[in-house]
């Protein structure tokens, strides 16, 4: 198979993966749209350098929060985190779902109060990551990325408590 | 509100987004292109702009052409179309040929030297405007000043007001030059970075 094939089915196949990683460290669509563009391009400037060490989506997650991590130091970041969040909403048109909608808008401004590295933990904890994965993308160690969670864990549920 | 209702949203909206796949092939691979391409985004605006104003002028000196009365008004007349008209070409055209270099197509290094090629000639092409702009500068004041006052330089000379006029022109022409020079070898060089990146 072609690499652009190859290439076009790997995005295709994980673009959830993306619009999650994007979404999280981006303020309102648009942002969320540039980055989303710049990771894939990112991950297509790699993509020859892929040598199936690990799972394609462990270098993937690993490309996009990369990416993310600089796009975010090169925009200000803005507190205010309900626009990306009623923008993951539409996205995912589920609809009539208050409950659902209401903890998800919770959920995005909870992890915009964390740091950088603190919130891509976090979200890939939600994405069902053990620690030894989240260690491999993150580049920390497994113990270290344990004892982190637990923090940040219990800090998040300090942040709901006072809700 | 505990984490695990959170993450309960998280999972609903994971499982959406699974079965979603708005992406084509095409929207794709456009979304790469396009990152490279709109790094030339802005130089090509200010390149299209200043070739309007390049053949506004040489339109207006086509026009004008047969005022020009004497050999050397009319050489420099010949020379003023010249520069006024192929420069720009060559220059859009090379930030053309830049602009559509397929980075999807051929390997790194077939892209790298195709874009080196490229580069290379843009700046080229950038130097020789600079130099031909200064000299430009002689031959198309006095076309400029015939056509606009039927004033023959040549004959009448000029007044002093007018060569400290002409004196501060070159000096900010000048400045100008330098730093749009500098604002290309910029903007050629992150481009090229992009392209080393991809090794």
């Amino acid at each position: 198979m072609p690499k652009e094939a190859l290439f076009t089915d790997l995005i295709r196949e994980h673009q959830g993966l993306l619009f999650k990683v994007t979404s999280i460290y981006t303020d309102n669509k648009q942002d969320q749209e540039d980055l989303f563009q710049e990771v894939v391009y990112q991950l297509w400037k790699y993509f020859d350098s892929f040598r199936n060490e690990s799972k394609i989506s462990t270098w993937m997650y690993r490309v996009g929060m990369n990416t993310a991590i600089t796009h975010l130091k090169r925009k200000r970041r803005r507190p205010d985190s309900i626009s990306i969040a009623d923008t993951v909403i539409k996205e995912t048109d589920i609809t009539k779902d208050e409950i659902y909608e209401e903890r998800l808008r919770l959920l995005y401004r909870q992890l915009k109060q964390l740091n950088t590295l603190d919130m891509g933990l976090i979200f890939l904890l939600l994405e069902g990551k053990r620690y030894k994965e989240i260690a491999e993308i993150t580049g920390l160690e497994a113990s270290n990325v344990g004892t982190r969670i637990s923090r940040i864990k219990k800090k998040l549920k300090t942040n709901m408590n006072k809700l | 509100m505990e984490l695990e209702e959170l993450q309960s949203a998280w999972s609903q909206m994971s499982n959406e987004l699974e079965h979603q796949k708005k992406l084509t092939n095409e929207i794709i691979l456009n979304m790469t292109k396009e990152k490279y391409r709109n790094k030339f985004k802005t130089v090509t605006a200010y390149e299209t702009l200043g070739a309007c104003v390049c053949f506004c002028i040489a339109m207006l000196f086509l026009v004008k052409f047969g005022e020009l009365d004497t050999w050397y008004l009319q050489l420099c007349g010949i020379l003023s179309l010249s520069y006024l008209i192929i420069l720009p070409i060559l220059i859009l055209k090379a930030l053309r040929k830049i602009k559509t270099l397929n980075i999807l197509k051929g390997t790194y290094k077939d892209n790298l030297s195709h874009f080196i090629k490229a580069k290379n000639r843009l700046l080229q092409l950038q130097q020789i405007g600079m130099g031909v702009g200064f000299l430009g500068l002689f031959f198309i004041l006095p076309v400029f000043s015939k056509i606009s006052s039927n004033k023959n330089i040549f004959q009448v000379g000029l007044k002093t007001e007018q060569l400290v006029l002409l004196s501060i022109t070159l000096i900010v022409t000048a400045v100008f030059c330098i730093w749009a020079y500098k604002g290309y070898l910029r903007l050629t060089k992150s481009a090229q970075e992009l392209l080393k990146d991809m090794e």
